[in-house]
């Protein structure tokens, strides 16, 4: 299967929401969602405003994958963050190998990091990293 | 739907890594098994209607099928057939699809048949098309979906069942542990030995916390059902089985718009209108094939099914209620665990356990039936967020 | 004159012991550096670095008129790296990107520019971040030393920690290390001690002489020394020529980050800024690549006021760390890959 390059404009058009954190509030329901929608997905209402999400959150739950496409390297530990203010984000947690290093309820914050080479250019979008405590 | 349809005919080929036989060899085979799985005989012309499950098409490697793939590899020309496609559940959809035929009043006899070759490609490339990839090849970002995918879904709901219900790591293996056992007595199953709780915990990681033996295997297989109106079933067979319920429900893909990591909406939405369809409750269900497309899975299948309250399903297995001549028979077959996971053909072999057991044909791994009626249930597609369960019954 | 309005950071967590990569080559090397995990890059560094800056310095991002890269580690020839920056610090399109690239020097150099700008009134603050990750190879020179870090400059007129109160430019035509563009690794052919003395030695003492006697200051002025650090022993030698007393200058690093190439004298900075009461006065020197740039720096009252808006500081990077080992660093810099199939 091949993937439209970084230089295509599926990337471009994520830029608002990669880099700038942008999703969806829903004015009626007040779920957040993410990328930035017109309707609802929970209740499919169209009152939708551009909602910011906030880089900390805390451990929803997450895994280790072993199994990872070509190119990616294994342990890969895929996370899911309840994020300050609402809304949740899916993505990998960096600086951690061990299923023992991560615990539901922990704290995270979003660093930027290098996701994926292709073609040469390099593609970054948030990973979370524990806080330290103190 | 209830007493419109009845299923006349069911026929599989025995799953597994079928490396000699290509996609047509398979469909063809599953088909001719089904003509002769009508008791009374039935001419091929009689069908009026296909629905082709094919999950993979293009993906790994079996190039896109339509509807006139099958009429091809099935002679069967004068026809409609759709290609199907609904994630895990293409199966269980497949099989809707055709009963809506029957039920519509517009055919009366249809034909289901499902069909997967997973085996041309090694394991984890088609494990890994069946993830997304990278993420970009399905219009996401690589942020959000980095090597995620069908086992890492699926682990993250079961760190998090860990987490709040009590479950563990050996209760997961318990479910690999039964249903193993079941596959031993079942002659279309793709794996046919035991494990123990400790062979599964000390196979590799595939997901924390899910290990090999946690994960269905990759299969190759077929199956499949002809169905006709009710009222014309006594002409094709003495021992129809009919349809009470059968339905489609749907949950979120995105996990961020998932609402907890417990329970799956897409089995709970998919169960309720099926029972309702069918106008009978969780309790009058003898046993079920639901998908265990990893351990864990089944755990909160049963809950989502409505068969017990949430939490309480590793509960009931440690007491060793869903074994085979227990209160609630799961997975006879041996599920997707042992019986294997050929995707667009799992839900249809589900069907062809279901009506075997109901039709009392199910040899050693027969189970009491008291009220008859069996549940199949299939769960699957990105994020987890489409589910198909069908309700069949002895009587209309 | 403008002066720093914030500084922030930032060091990976991960360390690499000199030996592990001298000893393979029959070479020899000691202490540790700083190295990137499989994740990070220059632009990612700056990222972190760049956002602290931005909050110690407590304006509107919006206000950023200019973004100014350093670096000698840019992985495109052509294809700024600006942008990535502007987008995570949301700055306003109208900003100019500004990547200044081509030595070690290239941050001393992206100061300049950046005040320049300020003083011809074009912009009212600007953004300078020294990145640094350079490439090497397997038995390169550079593979035992260069460290990995970045750190960010919130430059202007408004709200100052540190005035510049001076600034003084010495280029030479000189070719000590140098990167071809067909090469993946940093080179360098002559003896050290060459290099060392009509490089190094010659330009630091050039430039920050020229500047006292630009600005009018002695030698006596100046509380602290910052000099760019390719090893530890360089800044003695140059605080010697100049007869400024060792105890001036700023700890060693780069036996214990390697050398930070174009952000090292910043590094540097931020840890002398970290502990510098107002109006002690900071020399500030940079070299690579023949060239020189060397900033007279006066603290001032706000920076005891802006301490507790401080980011993560150098001496917690120097306690945080993990050791990997030189087959993990040679798969982190892709040196070694999986074969495709």
């Amino acid at each position: 299967m091949s993937a439209p390059a970084p230089a295509s404009p599926l990337f471009w058009r994520f830029n608002p929401e990669v880099y700038r954190l942008i999703g969806t509030k829903c004015k009626d329901c007040g779920h957040i969602t993410y990328p930035r929608k017109k309707i609802c997905p929970i209740c499919g209402s169209l009152n939708q405003e551009e909602h910011k999400l906030n880089r900390r959150g805390t451990v929803q739950t997450y895994c280790i994958n072993w199994t990872t496409p070509p190119g990616l390297e294994p342990p890969v530990p895929i996370i899911v963050v309840d994020l300050e203010g609402g809304g949740k984000y899916q993505g990998v947690i960096t600086e951690v190998t061990q299923a023992e290093e991560v615990k539901i309820g922990g704290k995270v914050e979003m660093v930027l990091r290098k996701v994926w080479t292709d073609r040469g250019i390099n593609i970054y979008g948030y990973k979370f990293r524990l806080v330290e405590e103190g | 739907m209830r007493g419109k349809v009845a299923i006349i005919g069911v026929g599989m080929i025995p799953f597994g890594e079928l490396f000699e036989k290509g996609l047509e060899t398979m469909a063809q085979e599953a088909y001719i098994n089904c003509l002769k799985g009508v008791d009374k005989g039935i001419d091929p012309k009689e069908i009026k209607a296909a629905w082709f499950g094919q999950w993979s098409g293009g993906l790994i490697g079996q190039g896109t099928q339509g509807g006139s793939a099958l009429a091809s590899m099935l002679g069967q020309m004068e026809i409609p057939i759709t290609r199907v496609e609904n994630g895990c559940p293409t199966g269980s959809d497949t099989f809707r699809n055709a009963c809506l035929g029957v039920a519509s009043g517009v055919y009366d006899v249809t034909l289901a048949l499902g069909a997967e070759k997973m085996r041309d490609k090694p394991g984890v490339e088609s494990l890994v098309a069946a993830g997304g990839g990278t993420g970009a090849g399905m219009g996401m970002h690589p942020s959000w979906m980095l090597g995620g995918g069908g086992p890492s879904i699926q682990a993250l709901y079961a760190t998090r069942q860990m987490y709040e219900l009590g479950c563990t790591m050996e209760d997961y293996a318990r479910v690999a542990v039964l249903n193993h056992h079941n596959g031993v007595s079942c002659p279309y199953a793709h794996y046919r030995f035991e494990v123990t709780i400790e062979r599964v915990l000390n196979s590799p990681l595939v997901c924390w916390p899910l290990h090999l033996l946690d994960c269905c295997p990759q299969t190759d297989g077929a199956a499949a059902a002809i169905l006709c109106r009710a009222d014309l079933a006594k002409k094709y067979t003495d021992k129809p089985v009919y349809v009470l319920g059968s339905n489609i429900g749907m949950d979120h893909g995105n996990l961020w718009d998932k609402h907890n990591f417990i329970e799956m909406l897409s089995t709970i939405r998919a169960a309720k209108g099926a029972f309702e369809m069918g106008r009978v409750k969780p309790e009058d269900v003898d046993f079920a094939e639901v998908h265990d497309c990893f351990t864990n899975t089944e755990l909160m299948n049963i809950e989502d099914i409505g068969f017990c309250p949430k939490g309480e399903a590793h509960k009931l297995l440690r007491e060793g209620q869903f074994e085979r001549d227990a209160r609630l028979p799961i997975n006879p077959s041996g599920g997707l665990k042992a019986h294997g996971h050929p995707i667009a053909a799992t839900g249809m072999g589900q069907i062809c356990e279901v009506v075997w057991q109901l039709r009392e044909e199910a040899d050693e791994r027969q189970v009491k039936i008291k009220n008859g009626i069996g549940l199949q249930h299939n769960v699957g597609g990105p994020g987890f967020g489409v589910s198909g369960v069908n309700i069949l019954s002895r009587s209309p | 004159m403008a002066g720093i309005v914030g500084y922030g950071i930032y060091v990976p967590n991960y360390r690499l012991k000199q030996a592990d990569a001298a000893i393979p080559w029959n070479s020899w090397a000691s202490g540790e550096k700083a190295v990137c995990g499989a994740d990070e890059d220059i632009i990612t560094m700056a990222a972190e670095a760049s956002e602290k800056a931005v909050r110690h310095a407590g304006i509107n991002p919006a206000q950023i008129g200019s973004i100014y890269i350093g670096t000698a580690s840019s992985p495109y020839i052509e294809q700024y790296v600006a942008p990535i920056l502007a987008e995570t610090l949301e700055l306003a399109p109208e900003a100019t990107m500004m990547d200044y690239c081509g030595s070690v020097n290239s941050c001393a150099n992206a100061l300049l520019g950046c005040l320049d700008a300020i003083e011809s009134g074009r912009i009212e603050y600007g953004i300078v971040i020294g990145t640094e990750d350079r490439a090497t190879a397997p038995g390169s020179e550079g593979e035992a030393s260069f460290g990995a870090a970045a750190a960010a400059l919130v430059i202007g007129k408004d709200g100052i920690v540190a005035d510049i109160e001076g600034a003084y430019t010495y280029s030479t035509l000189f070719i000590d290390r140098w990167r071809a563009a067909k090469d993946t690794w940093v080179s360098s052919y002559f003896d050290y001690r060459f290099d060392r003395e009509f490089g190094y030695e010659k330009h630091v003492v050039a430039a920050s002489k020229g500047l006292m006697e630009k600005i009018g200051r002695k030698k006596e002025d100046f509380k602290y020394a910052v000099f760019q650090q390719p090893d530890e022993r360089l800044p003695g030698l140059a605080a010697r020529a100049l007869g400024i007393s060792s105890e001036l200058l700023a700890p060693g690093i780069a036996s214990i980050l390697g050398d930070l190439g174009s952000c090292s004298a910043f590094i540097s900075l931020a840890g002398i800024l970290d502990k510098a009461k107002p109006e002690e006065r900071i020399l500030l020197t940079s070299y690579g690549s023949g060239s020189s740039n060397a900033f007279s720096l006066i603290a001032r009252d706000k920076i005891e006021q802006k301490k507790k808006n401080l980011g993560v500081t150098l001496e917690k990077y120097l306690e945080r760390k993990e050791y990997i080992d030189y087959l993990t660093y040679l798969k982190t810099t892709q040196t070694l890959k999986r074969a495709p199939y």
